[in-house]
């Protein structure tokens, strides 16, 4: 059979739970909450507003999108090898 | 952003019994940048404010955390406040949406701290954000109210509202639906909703956590 008192059924029961959520004690926040807000907001208004994200700040994640950015757009000029000796090598603009 | 400036929302509340013309001087003076206006308004409502917060987020921590961006962002944009709605309504409206918003980023935050340890960039040590259970849940070992409280937060979001306002803070429906920007008849909905889904995962004998 199943426990009344922890299966709200009946009207009645599922009324006095209620009862009880609305009954709880009061919570309240810390003493001097207004100091805190007030030490917030000069916070706020002091710091500069970061123009990156915050993930974006930490030294791992910057470092891994900055090797992610020089694999993908690099345009290989800087890796294309030398020419061998005795290969003219590219065409040289002629001078009058 | 799924949010909007709450304070831009043309609603009509019914004003607080005896409090509108006291909120509308205070607000007059908060708009002429008093100081002692804004403390005043901090005594008068954070208690509200806290409560609402912590009955959506069941943390002192987070709770103390929203109430705080609450009234730093009253200061920051009252002078946009045109009262159409009531300062309270306003200030639920805040509290509610700041909070909900917290605990989505506190879920993004978590499947991210989730995602990087299994890279392996981090060591932290991942851990389920504390349940803080009410003090006289604990002291009576009222089973019953935690499980429902652990359901309420469960709920979607317009129906965990709608019934932490109308069960735990005591508004009325007409507070809420000016709080959420909807209907009387909608809030009714949104409640009879939420009452069912608790009371059918309170009876399922499966349901125990």
């Amino acid at each position: 059979m199943s426990d009344p008192t922890t299966r709200p059924g009946s009207d009645e029961e599922w009324a006095a739970l209620l009862t009880q959520l609305r009954h709880q004690p009061e919570v309240q926040p810390q003493p001097f909450f207004y100091a805190r807000v007030q030490a917030r907001l000069h916070a706020r208004r002091g710091a500069p507003r970061a123009g990156l994200p915050g993930w974006l700040r930490r030294p791992a994640y910057a470092a891994l999108l900055a090797t992610l950015i020089l694999a993908v757009s690099g345009d290989g000029a800087a890796l294309r090898a030398a020419p061998a000796p005795g290969h003219p090598g590219p065409p040289r603009a002629r001078t009058p | 952003m799924a949010y909007s400036l709450p304070l831009l929302a043309t609603l009509a509340a019914p004003p607080a019994p005896g409090g509108s013309a006291a909120d509308a001087e205070l607000v007059a003076q908060l708009q002429q940048g008093s100081e002692a206006a804004f403390r005043t308004l901090v005594a008068r409502f954070q208690g509200r404010v806290y409560r609402t917060a912590f009955s959506l987020l069941r943390s002192a921590e987070d709770a103390e955390d929203v109430a705080q961006e609450v009234f730093v962002e009253v200061h920051q944009t009252i002078g946009r406040f045109r009262g159409e709605a009531a300062l309270s309504t306003w200030l639920y409206q805040l509290a509610t949406s700041r909070a909900l918003q917290h605990r989505r980023r506190q879920t993004t935050r978590k499947r991210f701290a989730f995602f990087t340890s299994l890279l392996g960039f981090t060591n932290q040590v991942l851990h389920d954000v504390p349940d803080h259970a009410h003090p006289q849940a604990l002291l009576e070992g009222t089973q019953q109210l935690q499980q429902l409280q652990r359901h309420i937060g469960r709920l979607p979001a317009q129906q965990q509202v709608a019934f932490t306002l109308r069960y735990e803070q005591e508004l009325r429906y007409e507070e809420i639906a000016a709080v959420l920007g909807t209907s009387v008849a909608a809030v009714e909905s949104l409640l009879f909703r939420a009452r069912h889904t608790l009371r059918q995962h309170l009876q399922s004998p499966t349901r125990h956590v």
